[in-house]
């Protein structure tokens, strides 16, 4: 049997880590195996598309209503193709620590979820740039052991994944690639390449802009199930093949920020 | 799913309290508050007083923002290099825990050669008895308590939760504080009935130190017995086992039972002085095989663990030092209710028996009858 794969997913905020995750979950549900997805951001929206527009409670909703969360399944859903789907959730914005939030209901799961031991694939879906201590609680408690980090060839969002890298570096977190979701800007897979290359790190797929995306999501559902045959549907797959498969994480060098806008020129 | 129980209004001792006095029991030297320069501020010194160091990484606003991690690995190091210790804990507050600190990186990072016991805690559990069981969790990992005596003191944990929310200082949303009865109209009625003779049960069922100054009131019952001949008529029960506990609440019973030695016989060891939650139900059947036709009873320390149905057609004396527990004792038919004040900073760091007030009455009165 492979050893467990842990992967944590970061990129700016509205840069598409969700749709990412839950399409890499679906093809790697696909070729048969054991997926897990868990959501941290608030908008609790990475496992809608595997549960067919389904929202599922989260663990903070359930503890915020005073619940005691005993069961497992009081909060791992099942979705297309055996997906396990949890959603953290999150405060209202503006009041409390979504951090703390984060460390609070993953050390719950941890607790109570058996299957999780019997994952070949753990994903989460981490919200936005590293910020605080709460949104790395997932590595720093021992449970996610590659990141990706998720960019487009704009200077924000690779300002972003620069950030993260930073962040990982201090966390003693290694890389195992950078994946371009494209916004369809000029030079966009050179530039994203080229920020990889000069982390130390390499790209591992660039997805292209595409409307079919937008539209399943619209009807709750990913590409791999509702459009299983085009050709975006096999980058999600050749991307998921190749998480499987990596072994080459690396401790990333986050670049000075003029380099990084002499790239983005 | 269940939903959470009844939220306590008044003040209690916190988690983050909790684990101190537990990092104590396991004999700690040194114990690093990971936040706020005044957290658990006047249990810290009490606890100072007790012979343990208590010092804190003094979080700021800053540290709230930007996170404690150096300043932590700074104190222990400190912490290390001035006062040698051969036993180290590290607790944590609401703050560290908030902003998701890790108590372990710095523990590693900073490398010491003492073992760290690190408590990851914060005072926002309803069941204070957390932060015991957090330490204990810690201890066990570091080795400095095996598995048995792990699982003993969880259980002992569970059944004290129980007896605070049944009767005790969990029992209420508020419970008003009170200082009880007072103590000389209860000494002249227990000398009464000395005179009378009736027979009377003396049980010391206290809670750790607080022993120390319990432990004065059968000694003083004793005395006064022995002043009006009527030793004979008193049976003394007291939960001090000297083989039981975390290192230095077997201690205590050792002090306590040397210091009693010439002047009073303990008749029935009623367990030790961890199991005040559990040794009830001993003293159930013991006064149901021996001493069923006893007409009175003095209890200290926690009478509230004493189930009624044993003490059943007695007359009850109780003293506790939580003025909270005043309320819910006579609810349960204690007739006379006395509290200790101020107890705890009186019987931390002693070695002997300390006096106790209601001690002090019963001696004053018999002399001068
Ligand atoms: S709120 Fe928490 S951290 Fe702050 S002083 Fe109180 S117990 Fe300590």
């Amino acid at each position: 049997m492979n050893p467990q794969k842990r992967i944590a997913i970061y990129g700016k905020g509205g840069i598409g880590k969700s749709s990412t995750a839950s399409n890499v979950a679906a093809a790697c549900a696909d070729e048969g195996y054991n997926v897990m997805i868990i959501g941290c951001d608030p908008k609790s929206d990475s496992s809608i598309t595997l549960l067919g527009g389904k929202r599922i409670p989260t663990i903070l909703d359930l503890l915020r209503d005073g619940m005691e969360i005993e069961e497992e399944d009081e909060v791992v859903f099942e979705g297309y193709k055996g997906v396990k789907c949890v959603e953290v959730g999150g405060p209202e914005p503006g009041i409390g620590c979504a951090g703390r939030g984060i460390i609070v209901a993953i050390q719950k799961l941890k607790k109570i979820s058996q299957s999780m031991k019997e994952m070949d694939l753990i994903i989460y879906d981490v919200p936005g740039d590293i910020v605080c201590g709460g949104f790395v609680a997932p590595i720093r408690k021992g449970l996610v052991s590659e990141a990706y980090v998720l960019t487009s060839g704009e200077y924000m969002p690779l300002y972003a994944a620069n950030n993260i890298c930073k962040g990982l570096s201090r966390i003693n977190t290694k890389l195992s690639g950078v994946i371009c979701n494209s916004r369809s800007v000029s030079r966009e897979e050179k530039i994203v390449s080229k920020f990889a290359n000069e982390i130390g790190s390499e790209l591992v797929a660039f997805i292209p802009k595409e409307q079919i995306v937008q539209d399943c999501e619209r009807d709750g559902y990913s590409v791999l199930e509702k459009a299983g045959d085009t050709d975006i549907a096999e980058v999600y797959r050749t991307l998921a093949r190749n998480i499987m498969a990596s072994d080459c994480a690396v401790d990333p060098r986050a670049l000075e920020d003029e380099r990084l806008r002499e790239l983005t020129r | 799913m269940q939903q959470k129980n009844l939220s306590i209004m008044h003040p209690r001792p916190s988690s983050i309290v909790a684990a101190l006095y537990t990092l104590r029991d396991l004999n700690v030297e040194v114990a690093i508050l990971h936040g706020p320069p005044g957290c658990s501020f006047k249990h810290a010194r009490l606890l100072e007083e007790d012979g343990i160091r208590v010092v804190t990484t003094a979080l700021d606003e800053n540290g709230f923002v930007f996170g404690g991690h150096d300043r932590l690995v700074d104190m222990l190091q400190k912490v290390e290099e001035r006062f040698s210790p051969k036993r180290i804990g590290v607790v944590g507050t609401c703050v560290s825990m908030i902003i998701g600190e890790e108590l372990h990186e710095a523990v590693m990072e900073a490398n010491l050669d003492a073992p760290v016991i690190e408590v990851e805690v914060h005072a926002g559990y309803n069941d204070n008895t957390k932060g015991v069981l957090f330490a204990l969790e810690s201890a066990l990992d570091v080795g400095i308590i095996d598995r048995q005596e792990f699982e003993r003191q969880q259980h002992l944990l569970n059944e004290a939760t129980n007896v605070e929310k049944k009767y005790g200082a969990a029992s209420k949303e508020y419970l008003e504080p009170s200082r009880g009865d007072v103590k000389y109209t209860v000494a002249k009625r227990v000398i009464e009935m000395l005179k009378e003779g009736k027979k009377g049960i003396c049980i010391l069922n206290a809670k750790k130190e607080t022993a120390y100054m319990f432990a004065d009131i059968t000694l003083a019952l004793q005395e006064v017995a022995e002043n009006l001949g009527v030793e004979d008529n008193i049976v003394n029960f007291a939960n001090l086992d000297t083989e039981l506990g975390l290192p230095r609440v077997r201690q205590h019973a050792e002090h306590i039972l040397a210091d009693m030695d010439d002047n009073v016989k303990i008749d029935e060891i009623i367990g030790g002085l961890d199991e005040y939650p559990i040794a009830g139900q001993q003293v159930r059947q013991l006064i149901e095989a021996k001493y069923r036709d006893f007409d009175f009873a003095v209890i200290s320390g926690v009478p509230h663990a004493i189930p009624m149905e044993a003490l059943e057609g007695m007359e009850l004396i109780s003293i506790t030092n939580g003025p909270r527990q005043v309320h819910p004792l006579k609810d349960m038919g204690h007739e006379h209710v006395l509290v200790e004040i101020d107890l705890h900073p009186k019987t931390l760091g002693v070695t002997n028996i300390v006096e106790s007030e209601f001690g002090a009455t019963l001696r004053q009165l018999a002399r001068e009858e």
